[in-house]
């Protein structure tokens, strides 16, 4: 605002030139530059594997890069490690959050540098105090006595920031800020972002979500296969642009305009499923029908889906398979009644990180691939590459272990883990989470291709666009139940986040 | 500005971290040693049995003292199976030493005490080796309790229970109760070759059955193993259930041998054990080893400790040298997996 806003026109707060760094068989960043201004919040975007976390850490002090030079205010840096990062004014919040749960928000805000009386003892009254102001300066009310174990994810993330406040601050990066976060919870996280950036500190915002990239930033680098390119104002470019940019090709996401015959019979039905925190839910999925479930986070539609899948237990009410009732009390109940489940936390309940992208496939059709008990490699070999090339997964070949595949690739990878069964339902929660635009269309088209073949879909999305442009039909959960239905045709965002919104928190903004 | 942070940068690559196909062929032949783990074992008992015979010569070439390692590695290498099985499923049972004796007290007494016949005595002691797996398959999947502090309890449970039926154990137990120890086929004694023809079983099995495979799968990751529909508890039972049935063999081959069933016997053998199959590339945390791998860790091991009685090392330094060289397994899979980034 005043003064070091009038500090903006000169120098550079960070100025990062010719960053090369390799790993082994892998070219990460080819002699990248990045230039954020102070009191500037600038968009990194690029596809998975663009090389955007690793410029991260290299700027962090995580990694350190094989050539090139950083500038922070115009002098020479050498960024040995993340203290070294810390005490520069430099902080970063964490995709995978990177506090301790056992221990108070004040000792995490503080970390290893607690503020001491004469004798060197913790001086816990002025911690305390100290960490209450930094929290106030981000507008929040969390109690700094309390375990960061019992804070939901938005708020553990405002510790982080306060933690990064606890230095005098110069550049702050934020990756993939949003991802676990309520549409609330993002446009206070938004707000604070803004007032920092007022403050003069240099934000560096990295995201998947473009949208979030037009809403709060001013100008956006773009990365892609490690190189640089372009550096583009956000005012002056539009949403395709960007994808331009990132992918260097046209992709469009249009909405699906085909219809479903309404005559197609149901295959999964839901009555009056109550499987806490699931109250009374009912809903159906047609044969060749993409289904939606939209909501905000936590309003249980992860599971829900779990539920429908034998991994929650349920209370009461029925699920029917094509008019049959079943009853799922583990996975493999499900499975064995035709259906396949996709989980949103891809690493924790997908993957199998070790293995190779054919043992992946595996994993869920042991018995398919099996004669007298014994698993035929040439069977698993053929089915494998048979999917790799259909679903385009980006792989030298099969024996590749997963973990070195990108996002996109590695959720195609369980799709066929599943579309080698030939499902005749499929539920896939957050199909795109963490995946880049590219490999974002490709899915798409798979589930439509998937749809039009006559599966049944249950996809449950967070993401507003993905929703509108491949569901059918969408089911709105909030608190557990159904808070509406809507045919995809008359939807629209702001339907579905009125919809979406919990009863209480409306009747506060009448209130307020 | 701090004096470290205006220092003006300048990057070399550093030479250790370069590109692993630019290596001398030196540094390939190590590259596939730790790549793979029978590669790697291979060339150490090589290297240990050179050593051997070159400073020992016939002290330790003599088909004796090569057969009398072959019948060390029996024991071990029956309970190393199921041990690199359970391990790859993400468990581990600690109380297989306790079974081996307990199996082998039940089948010597009902021999020497009651007079049953051999075979019977011994598909009994087949069965109580079962059994223990039942239980402690069933507390760790039913109860929830980890697999090593489920098994360190009926490690003390089980041995209590021995030595409740039996005092110190049956000696000379007579009745051709030895038959099955002692005899031998090509001068190497069956219980090797019942421990070798084993291995090649659970090496294909391991490799190709469907049932095995799931051991993998939730070692890998137990969560994704459940929601592909691979039901891992009963597995996981199922697991407990073979390595405390292989202990229990193991402790009747061993009681056969001597031809006597002692409560002392498989004490300690754990320690042995892990270090075989996490030599053999065992992972601590589930999902990786092999059987043939294993085999070959347990024969590192009774040559190891072979060369060690042969140079006249007292017995107790032997266990130190176990313990150092699981120590030494454990840390090259750190440094694997440092290497795999």
């Amino acid at each position: 605002m005043s003064a070091p806003a009038a500090e903006q026109s000169h120098a550079p707060r960070l100025r990062v030139t010719g960053i090369d760094k390799r790993f082994p068989g892998v070219h990460a960043l080819k002699g990248v530059d990045l230039e954020v201004m102070p009191g500037e919040i600038h968009a990194l975007v690029g596809e998975n594997g663009a090389g955007k976390s690793t410029l991260m850490n290299i700027i962090a002090g995580v990694l350190r890069p094989d050539e090139g030079t950083i500038l922070l205010d115009g002098e020479a840096v050498d960024i040995l490690d993340e203290r070294t990062a810390t005490t520069l004014g430099i902080g970063m919040v964490h995709q995978e959050q990177a506090l301790v749960p056992r221990l108070s928000v004040a000792e995490n805000i503080f970390g290893g540098h607690p503020p001491v009386d004469r004798l060197r003892v913790i001086d816990r009254s002025t911690m305390l105090r100290e960490s209450k102001a930094l929290l106030v300066r981000l507008q929040s009310t969390i109690d700094p006595r309390r375990r960061v174990e019992s804070l939901s994810p938005a708020q553990r993330q405002t510790v982080e920031i306060a933690k990064a406040l606890a230095q005098p601050l110069r550049l702050l990066i934020l990756d993939e800020p949003t991802a676990a976060l309520t549409l609330t919870e993002t446009r206070h996280l938004f707000q604070v972002t803004r007032q920092l950036a007022d403050e003069g500190v240099a934000i560096l915002f990295v995201s998947h979500r473009l949208v979030e990239v037009f809403q709060i930033a001013s100008r956006v680098t773009v990365l892609k296969d490690g190189a640089l390119t372009g550096v583009r104002a956000t005012a002056a470019i539009t949403t395709d642009d960007l994808i331009q940019l990132m992918v260097g090709r046209e992709l469009s996401f249009d909405r699906d305009r085909r219809r479903v015959p309404p005559d197609a019979p149901v295959a999964l039905e839901v009555r009056d499923l109550v499987a806490p925190p699931i109250e009374h839910v009912s809903l159906s999925v047609r044969r060749g029908e993409i289904v939606c479930l939209a909501g905000l986070v936590g309003a249980g539609r992860t599971e829900l889906v779990e539920a429908i899948f034998g991994d929650r237990r349920v209370e009461s009410g029925r699920i029917l398979i094509d008019g049959q009732p079943v009853q799922h009390r583990s996975p493999r109940d499900a499975v064995a009644s035709g259906i396949a489940m996709v989980p949103e936390e891809r690493k924790e309940s997908g993957l199998f990180l070790d293995m190779s992208v054919e043992q992946n496939m595996a994993a869920a059709n042991l018995d398919l691939l099996s004669t007298h008990g014994l698993v035929s490699r040439e069977r698993l070999a053929r089915l494998a590459d048979s999917f790799i090339k259909s679903l385009r997964i980006a792989t030298p070949d099969r024996r590749r272990k997963i973990v070195y595949l990108s996002g996109g690739n590695q959720q195609k990878a369980l799709l066929a883990r599943w579309l080698m069964r030939e499902p005749p339902i499929l539920i896939v929660d957050e199909p795109t989470r963490g995946v880049d635009v590219g490999a974002k269309a490709e899915i798409y088209r798979i589930l439509r291709g998937l749809a039009e073949q006559g599966t049944a879909l249950l996809v449950v999305s967070s993401d507003l666009l993905e929703v509108l442009s491949i569901a059918h039909r969408i089911v709105v959960l909030s608190e557990g139940t159904v808070a509406g239905s809507l045919d995809a045709a008359d939807a629209d965002e702001t339907t579905i986040l009125r919809l979406a919104a919990p009863r209480s928190l409306e009747t506060q903004g009448v209130a307020a | 500005m701090s004096e470290a942070s205006t220092r003006v940068v300048s990057f070399e690559p550093v030479p250790g971290q370069s590109h692993p196909s630019n290596r001398s062929p030196g540094g390939r032949v190590l590259d596939l040693m730790i790549e793979s783990r029978p590669v790697l074992l291979g060339v150490m008992i090589l290297v240990l049995g050179t050593y051997m015979a070159v400073v020992h010569g016939t002290r330790f070439i003599n088909e004796a003292n090569l057969a009398s390692v072959l019948l060390d590695a029996a024991q071990a290498g029956i309970l190393t199976i199921g041990m690199t099985i359970l391990m790859i499923g993400g468990a581990i049972d600690l109380s297989i030493g306790a079974v081996l004796s307990l199996a082998g007290i039940v089948a010597g007494i009902m021999v020497k005490e009651y007079q049953i016949d051999v075979a019977t005595a011994m598909l009994a002691g087949l069965a109580v080796g079962a059994v223990c797996g039942v239980v402690n398959g069933l507390i760790v999947t039913r109860l929830h309790i980890n697999a090593l502090i489920a098994t360190l309890a009926t490690m003390g449970i089980y041995r209590g229970v021995a030595q409740i039926i039996s005092g110190t154990g049956e000696t000379t137990i007579g009745h051709g109760f030895s038959w099955l120890g002692q005899s031998d086929f090509l001068a190497i004694q069956y219980p090797f070759w019942i421990m070798f023809g084993l291995v090649l079983l659970f090496t294909f099995l391991t490799s190709r059955s469907r049932f095995f495979r799931q051991f993998y799968f939730i070692g890998g990751n137990e969560r994704a193993a459940r929601l592909s529909g691979i039901r891992s508890d009963r597995v996981i039972f199922a697991g407990f259930v073979l390595v405390c049935t292989l202990a229990a063999l193991a402790g009747l081959l061993t009681a056969s041998r001597l031809d006597s069933a002692i409560i002392s016997a498989g004490t300690g053998v754990e320690l042995k054990v892990i270090t075989a199959a996490v030599l053999g590339g065992a992972a601590l945390k589930g999902g990786s080893g092999s059987i043939p791998g294993a085999f070959l860790g347990v024969i590192f091991i009774a040559m190891l400790q072979n060369a060690l009685i042969i140079s006249r090392v007292p017995v107790f330094y032997q266990q130190i040298v176990v313990g150092l060289v699981l120590i030494a397994a454990v840390s090259t899979e750190f440094l694997q997996s440092r290497r795999g980034r």
